[in-house]
């Protein structure tokens, strides 16, 4: 007759099946039904989205991002290049982007569509310039290359155009200017960089990897040798915030996109990176993820806005406001796209602070990363009081 | 003169690339790389591709022809590389077309069904065999679950200390064990090269 097997022994020889059946609803509950939690940002992250702010509206810095990884790692790293791709092109950055592999030239064209779908004034060839695929073998030749002269080191973009020629180049010769190379990775990243790039030419070095690979990158982040670092999809869901906070944030009436004054003076909008501004609690209304209809305005902030839009809009805006608790409220889900000019409309949802889905993906993931975590934790905890549990009681016998 | 030659080249371009990254001088800089390197290096490149896809083809066709273990699967190999360099040269790579189609539906989810399984794996192996069976492994066992609580919200909203003590770990004796490793790898990296370079390491040629 069979042994009948103690509590502790059936959780010692549970079916692995259902280890696979608890992560698998631990993800996907998650995932089905988005919560708002904070992601506490990291310095490394922050020192990476410093830097590209840092060149923001000028004409003589881009940074380079380079994809050297193909579909399998996307997960964690296509939300962290799209969050930066937001940041560039909300902030008035260049950038510049390749792939050593052939299947990352994909990934990128993916990236830049996804942003740009949100960013109808940006241009290819002006804003950005993508190089596309270049040959692994060429990586040392296109790396020491563009120290000298990007132009000569890659020739043509993806789209067959001479670089030398592009709107984009005009203030841009080589890494002086294009002073900051972020490489993601699913294995070592920013290898060649560091060997080549950094030691001759003194290009900053940034990278993006996935979270089984981030330890191995902490001495070179140690040394200075990267100037920061985005560590998988946690990476990204503090960019992704960062970006809200920041980069995206517009004042009520603040224009949406860079601008000239009549001085001929550029203007971004956005703000700075603030470290006291994110310990402040009302950056929680900027950072939620689940989807936000009502704009919210005190009266000073609610004329503000609504004198920058044009008298017919005006008029349908006042029309549209509820006041609750001391606050002026437009609900957009009310309101008809159609019966206001792309612009207002445009500035209405900016001031829902409602995060379009592709933007908050890595947070949304964070969610059902956080359950999983949790999941693994309670199952190594009962594994090891079920092991203690019957090696005391085969001890005693 | 079979080996004597081909090892001549690799001594001879070792200590050429060794000087340019250490000789300053117009000659190596400029001449070399410049002027003879990056020409020959971007001619190379695309030859480098064809080998790639001659010898992968050569290999899949070798075993449908053996009838190798597993042959049918090479098929799959002649369907996609057929099916995937038709669509990029015929409706371009941009995005609407069949080859950036073929990306999205196709490639990218079955690399990422493959990678996601690392979860799955991961919390077996986590529940079937992390045991506190040594102190070192207990250390272990408690640097994973605060790192792991560290790295995600919920694990930031039972103690806002987490992240600085998952920074540490992963500053200090993390980074000790990795740059023991690194330097490690280094000097067995320049010993090799060393011994390449002098000509006392051979295996590369083949043969004994």
């Amino acid at each position: 007759m069979e042994e009948k097997l103690t509590l502790f022994e059936r959780i010692q020889k549970l079916d692995r099946r259902w280890v696979y059946i608890v992560v698998a609803l631990a993800i996907i509950i998650p995932l089905m039904l988005p919560y708002n939690s904070d992601n506490v940002t990291s310095p490394p992250t922050e020192n990476v989205y410093q830097m590209i702010d840092s060149f923001a509206g000028r004409e003589d810095r881009a940074i380079l991002m380079s994809f050297y990884h193909d579909a399998s790692t996307m997960s964690e790293l296509y939300p962290m290049q799209v969050a930066i791709i937001r940041h560039c092109f909300e902030r008035n950055v260049k950038v510049f982007f390749l792939s050593f592999l052939p299947q990352g030239a994909p990934i990128i064209d993916m990236a830049i569509n996804t942003v740009k779908e949100e960013y109808p004034h940006i241009k290819s060839g002006t804003d950005y310039c993508n190089f596309g695929y270049i040959p692994a073998s060429l990586i040392m030749a296109t790396v020491i290359g563009m120290g000298d002269n990007i132009a000569t080191a890659v020739p043509t973009d993806a789209e067959g155009r001479k670089v030398e020629n592009l709107p984009i180049m005009k203030g841009i010769t080589n890494y002086t200017e294009m002073n900051l190379v972020i490489e993601f990775s699913g294995s070592v990243a920013g290898g060649y960089w560091l060997a080549y790039a950094r030691p001759k030419f003194g290009t900053n070095i940034a990278v993006g990897v996935t979270a089984v690979m981030a330890a191995d990158e902490y001495p070179y982040l140690q040394t200075g040798q990267f100037i920061g670092m985005l560590a998988g999809l946690k990476g990204a869901a503090e960019y992704e915030k960062l970006v809200d906070v920041f980069a995206a944030y517009r004042e009520p009436g603040q224009p949406l996109i860079p601008y000239v004054d009549a001085s001929g003076k550029k203007h971004v909008p956005g703000r700075p990176f603030s470290e006291d501004l994110l310990e402040k609690s009302d950056i929680q209304d900027l950072i939620k993820i689940t989807t936000q209809t009502e704009a919210k305005f005190t009266s000073a902030e609610f004329e503000s806005f609504v004198t920058t839009q044009s008298l017919t809009d005006q008029a349908k805006i006042r029309q549209a406001k509820t006041e609750s608790d001391g606050k002026i409220l437009i609900d957009v889900s009310k309101l008809k796209e159609d019966d206001f000019e792309s612009g207002t409309w445009s500035a209405l949802n900016r001031m829902t602070r409602n995060t379009p889905y592709k933007f908050k993906v890595a947070r949304i993931g964070m969610n059902a990363q956080s359950v999983a975590h949790m999941m693994i934790i309670a199952f190594i905890l009962i594994g090891n009081i079920g092991y203690f549990i019957q090696r005391a009681r085969t001890g005693k016998k | 003169m079979k080996k004597t030659i081909p090892l001549l080249v690799v001594i001879l371009g070792g200590f050429i690339w060794l000087a340019w990254v250490f000789v300053p001088h117009r000659l190596l800089q400029d001449v070399f790389y410049y002027d003879f390197y990056l020409p020959w290096a971007r001619a190379m490149a695309p030859f480098g591709m064809l080998l790639g896809v001659m010898s992968l083809s050569m290999m899949h066709y070798g075993k449908i022809r053996r009838k190798a273990p597993k042959w049918q699967y090479s098929f799959f190999f002649f369907a996609g590389f057929i099916a995937t360099s038709l669509a990029g040269f015929i409706g371009g790579t941009q995005k609407g077309g069949l080859y950036m189609w073929l990306f999205e539906n196709l490639q990218m989810p079955m690399s990422s069904t493959m990678f996601s399984l690392l979860a799955f794996y991961m919390a077996s192996a986590a529940y079937k065999a992390f045991r506190a069976r040594s102190a070192e492994a207990t250390v272990l066992l408690v640097a994973a679950i605060i790192v792991m609580l560290a790295q995600v919200p919920l694990g930031v909203k039972i103690s806002r200390h987490l992240p600085d003590i998952s920074q540490w770990i992963l500053d200090v004796p993390n980074l000790a064990s990795k740059r023991g490793i690194m330097l490690g790898v280094g000097l067995g990296s320049v010993a090799t090269t060393l011994k390449i370079l002098l000509g006392i390491e051979r295996s590369y040629l083949g043969g004994d």
